[in-house]
């Protein structure tokens, strides 16, 4: 973590807060939610009310569709922290091979055509958005996948390629991976408002 | 009782807004210039330029350097994490809006026939 306000917190109830909590998961509070508690009324409110809508708001996709997708994008803007992270909400949801063997190679996992398609589409969207196209989302539909719900993965797509960036240049810490799965539950307990 | 799906554009209209037209320790101008040089536009003043192409083009390799010399230029790490997170927003905006745009054009074409 590169800016020190954010790693202690930046108001006394913030640094009990934070305190408490480590102490009470037995780890280190992980930066993502330092983040969230950081400036809350400038960035990570109206942040938290869009990503706790686009991942657990009613949709076509799963949380679990939702938290791969989070972890592919982190995987596209080379994010190992959103990687883990998302990649252990994922692993709640769908088997951790499954995940696993997705993150490898999504075009070679047995997924359904409809999700293929889309993580295509997010692909494209993530590492050359000027090049996509009407026909980048006919693809899309023609897999199956319904406009609402090619809306709904834009919408996973677009936040995380913003939260990988800001993960990246603040240089969050890594957890282990008995870490990422002890936050991952608390995740899917708490959501990200 | 139903609930329905939500509203993306409306919470990404309204994360734009706070972020770039809100109060905040860094002034309006800094901050939407590093959202739309993250987003692939016009270069900025040193040292903000260099952090905000960083993020946009290749956040991972963003240094403990460049972080610095916005926290000296803008005065705080209050201010330097509201222009980071102007920067991260505008690369991930202008990728919801190239996506919705394609989105929409296909949804159009195919109502059309």
């Amino acid at each position: 973590m590169r800016l020190r306000e954010i790693d202690r917190g930046d108001s006394i109830f913030n640094r009990l807060l934070i305190g408490l909590i480590s102490l009470v998961s037995g780890m280190r509070l992980p930066d993502a939610a330092r983040v969230a508690f950081y400036h809350k009324d400038f960035f990570s409110s109206p942040m938290g009310a869009w990503t706790q809508a686009a991942m657990r708001g009613p949709s076509a996709w799963s949380v679990g569709d939702r938290e791969l997708m989070a972890a592919l994008v982190a995987k596209w803007n080379s994010c190992d922290f959103c990687v883990g992270a998302h990649g252990a909400v994922a692993a709640k949801g769908i088997e951790r091979s499954l995940v696993d063997t997705a993150l490898a190679d999504y075009r070679a996992a047995p997924i359904s055509d409809g999700l293929k398609a889309t993580l295509e589409f997010l692909e494209a969207m993530t590492l050359r958005p000027t090049e996509l196209t009407a026909e980048s989302a006919a693809v899309v539909f023609e897999a199956g996948v319904s406009a609402e719900a090619l809306e709904d993965a834009i919408a996973v797509g677009a936040i995380f390629n913003i939260v990988t960036r800001y993960a990246n240049a603040l240089d969050f810490a890594l957890p282990t991976a008995n870490e990422f799965d002890r936050a991952a539950s608390m995740l899917l307990k708490r959501g990200y408002a | 009782m139903t609930t329905s799906r939500p509203d993306h554009r409306a919470l990404a209209g309204a994360l734009r807004y706070r972020v770039l037209e809100g109060r905040g320790m860094s002034d309006h101008a800094t901050r939407k210039a590093a959202a739309d040089r993250a987003a692939g536009g016009p270069a900025m003043s040193v040292p903000y330029d260099d952090l905000a192409n960083q993020i946009g083009e290749c956040s991972h390799r963003v240094t403990d350097a460049q972080v610095e010399g916005v926290v000296q230029a803008a005065g705080s790490e209050k201010a330097a994490f509201e222009i980071i997170a102007a920067a991260a927003m505008g690369a991930g905006l202008v990728r919801w809006r190239l996506a919705v745009k394609a989105l929409k054009e296909a949804s159009d074409a195919s109502a059309g026939n």
